[in-house]
């Protein structure tokens, strides 16, 4: 009776220690997530895929920032709106005057921008991905040309612009590095042109003429005290956003 | 004429006096005082923009993109890569628009703007400079025709719904037959596609559509059509006009799922309360539900503060707007700039925030140019006790921005004080009586006064919009008989 005890006791340690041993190699995975993916198959990762996974969710972040800060990453003349600085894209601080563009070229500094906020991030990521080229026993080169953000028609491309070669045995050269992410800014900055173009021309835009044309955009303007006003646009199904602020034939207070 | 120019000098009151290329907060090319011009390496004058050649406003054109943008300075163009011409409303053979036909879509716009499109999209574009205006533009958009293509795939003859130019294109299938007007499902085409009962939306319509069994789409969900109940609809391709309860937005219909965006219906999945009889999708109802009331798709109403009627200090208006079933708000100009006007068509409701225009009332001396409604929003006030004579106000009263122009606010204000002198005679037997005057004091003065001072702004006995009182209460001193001193 004892020993068919001592043998449940014995049993009962072995589960809990490979209880242990999988909670443990469960850990590990989702810490070096990407290395051990590395390795797997033995076959050497595809760089666009590893960097896909190792940039994705911040190069997300960055989009989302520069989108609700009117296309700029740490905007000088902005409008802080529910704690959001939402740069002025048209301005002008008289009374009964259409605004002076202030950022006509809106898809390319919006490019830059996004650049700008991710360009750290993806250093790191080409470091990482040496060194676990390297871990794994290849010899790498990388090239690192100027990465490039391009806002398409529902998503987002960014370029590295960058050649790696690694060798272990074969050699494998690999050029197009590319990260892409589903996003509709392409779409929200097109419109928010738009708009920039009847302020500067009117003064004021009509929200309802993009929301009969584009059947999943909401377009929101929030008048200010001073005349400033602030446009949200918004794609109802991904919530993608982007807002901006504009002052322009503002009408003053009284007499 | 005092209270004209007095009027007419607040109208224009902005300190010009530099033009700054930069200011020192960031913003480009404004008439500023000089302290707030950036440093160099940027500009400064003590002239005013519109005169200065560093920022006189021209045309900004993005040759990558083929956009332009009015009213932008040299400087701030040259910034991200534009090119900049002298031509503030972009009247330049670069930025001449002309209609884009990509596919069965429209645009119009310039020339490089639409090859760049079709590099987007990967559509063949057709550059059209014969159509002059954008509706005739987005008019003239045809939609390829469409229909079956049949080919041989693994042994079996299957097919694809899609347009001719396609078909034709579908790489491997030399033998793939195009069948104009017919649905993949057509027993005449013996392929392995059939009806089914699924249903499914389609990007960029508004529709619920029936799918064959390969997963094409087939003509508008309509449940009295399904399978074998009408073989006709599962063969050939029927016009929206063809389908369903054409006309109607048929949101919440169980049977029909000709939906319609303009109508107040688009696909969407069906919910638990609201299924269809087949499928999943149904013809979602778009309309919105605000305060106990319903509105339709893409209308707009105003609604109102408190106060907005009488012209209450803090007031104002707000525009409505119901799309896609959520109200959003639109707030027109602060301190009564703006008004909220609305009109109703067929039951539909369309709301503006329209200018106050009450800038120029004290400067009409006649009562028809005082209440000519399209030019100004003015009201004539006959006999007014401050002059003696007619005067012509705001007839919706702006706001003062009271934290900041007090000063100012004051003044105007004041154009409503002034002061009567009643005189009382002694007899010879010691009795008193009224004379010269008889108005000053009374309680017809005294009213006629209020509404004065009231039509100016937020002058005078008022509580705010939230019904405080202000510090002023107009009947504490008054008195229909005032006690005489000797």
């Amino acid at each position: 009776m004892k020993e068919i005890e001592m043998k449940k006791k014995g049993q009962v340690t072995m589960f809990v220690i490979f209880a242990i041993i999988i909670v443990v190699f469960a850990v590990l995975i989702a810490y070096f997530y990407p290395q051990i993916r590395f390795t797997l198959g033995g076959q050497a990762v595809n760089p666009s895929s590893y960097l896909q996974s190792c940039i994705e969710e911040d190069l997300n972040l960055a989009i989302e920032k520069v989108a609700l800060q009117g296309g700029s990453l740490d905007p000088e003349h902005y409008l802080l709106y529910e704690n959001e600085k939402i740069a002025y894209l048209c301005y002008t601080n008289e009374y009964y005057k259409t605004c002076v563009m202030q950022q006509p070229l809106l898809k390319k500094h919006t490019e830059t921008e996004i650049s700008k906020a991710i360009s750290t991030r993806a250093d790191e990521c080409f470091s990482e991905l040496e060194k676990a080229y390297q871990r794994s026993g290849y010899e790498v080169n990388i090239v690192r040309g100027k990465s490039n953000i391009e806002l398409l028609p529902k998503r987002i491309n960014l370029d590295f612009n960058s050649t790696i070669t690694i060798q272990k045995g074969d050699s494998q050269r690999y050029t197009n590095i590319k990260v892409s992410v589903v996003n509709n800014l392409y779409e929200l900055v097109s419109i928010a042109t738009n708009i920039l173009g009847f302020e500067t021309s009117y003064g004021d835009s009509e929200t309802t003429i993009y929301m009969n044309y584009y059947r999943d955009l909401k377009v929101e303007k929030i008048k200010q005290s001073e005349g400033s006003k602030i446009y949200i646009l918004t794609d109802r199904n991904s919530k993608n956003k982007f807002q901006f602020a504009t002052r322009s034939l503002a009408w003053p207070p009284g007499i | 004429m005092g209270i004209i120019y007095f009027f007419m000098g607040f109208v224009s009151a902005v300190e010009t006096s530099y033009c700054c290329e930069k200011t020192t907060d960031g913003t480009w090319c404004q008439n500023a005082p000089e302290a707030q011009c950036a440093d160099t390496p940027f500009r400064k004058s003590p002239t005013s923009c519109e005169s200065i050649a560093y920022c006189k406003l021209g045309c900004c054109y993005d040759s990558q993109e083929g956009t332009c943008y009015e009213n932008t300075p040299e400087r701030v163009c040259g910034e991200d890569g534009g090119i900049w011409e002298g031509n503030a409303e972009c009247d330049i053979p670069a930025c001449t628009l002309g209609c884009c036909l990509m596919g069965d879509q429209a645009s119009f716009v310039t020339q490089t703007r639409c090859k760049k499109l079709a590099s987007v999209y990967g559509l063949e574009i057709n550059f059209r400079t014969d159509i002059g205006d954008e509706f005739t533009c987005i008019a003239s958009a045809t939609s390829d025709v469409k229909g079956a293509c049949v080919f041989e795939k693994e042994y079996s003859t299957t097919c694809l719904f899609t347009t001719k130019k396609e078909c034709a294109t579908m790489a491997g299938n030399s033998s793939a037959e195009f069948h104009e007007g017919y649905l993949c499902s057509a027993e005449e085409l013996g392929t392995v596609c059939g009806p089914t009962e699924k249903t499914t939306c389609v990007e960029g319509s508004d529709e619920v559509f029936f799918m064959d069994s390969c997963g094409n789409i087939a003509n508008i969900y309509d449940s009295s059509k399904i399978i074998d109940e009408d073989k006709n609809y599962w063969t050939k391709i029927y016009g929206k006009a063809e389908s369903c309860s054409y006309g109607n937005s048929n949101a919440n219909s169980e049977s029909c799922g000709n939906c319609d965006y303009y109508l107040g219906s688009i696909c969407k999945s069906a919910n638990v309360s609201q299924r269809p009889v087949y499928g999943n999708n149904i013809c979602a109802d778009l309309r919105c539900s605000f305060e106990g009331k319903t509105y339709q798709h893409g209308e707009t109403w105003c609604a109102n503060s408190k106060g907005i009627a009488q012209n209450l200090p803090g007031s104002k208006s707000f525009r409505m707007v119901c799309y896609n079933g959520e109200v959003s708000v639109e707030p027109c100009a602060e301190y009564r700039q703006e008004r909220c006007i609305q009109s109703e068509v067929n039951n539909f409701k369309s709301a503006a925030c329209r200018v106050n225009k009450w800038q120029d009332c004290a400067a009409q001396t006649e009562k028809e140019d005082c209440e000519n409604g399209d030019k100004r929003d003015c009201n004539w006030l006959a006999n007014t006790p401050t002059s003696g004579s007619d005067v012509c106000v705001p007839l919706y009263a702006p706001g003062f921005d009271l934290g900041t122009n007090s000063s100012e606010s004051n003044s105007i204000c004041t154009l409503a004080t002034t002061t009567c002198t009643i005189t009382w005679e002694k007899d010879i037997a010691g009795s008193k009586k009224r004379v010269g005057d008889f108005n000053c004091g009374t309680l017809a003065w005294n009213n006629s006064m209020k509404t004065m001072c009231n039509s100016l702004g937020d002058c005078g006995v008022k509580t705010n919009y939230l019904g405080v009182k202000g510090f002023n209460d107009w009947m504490v001193n008054y008195q229909e008989n005032p006690k005489i001193e000797e």
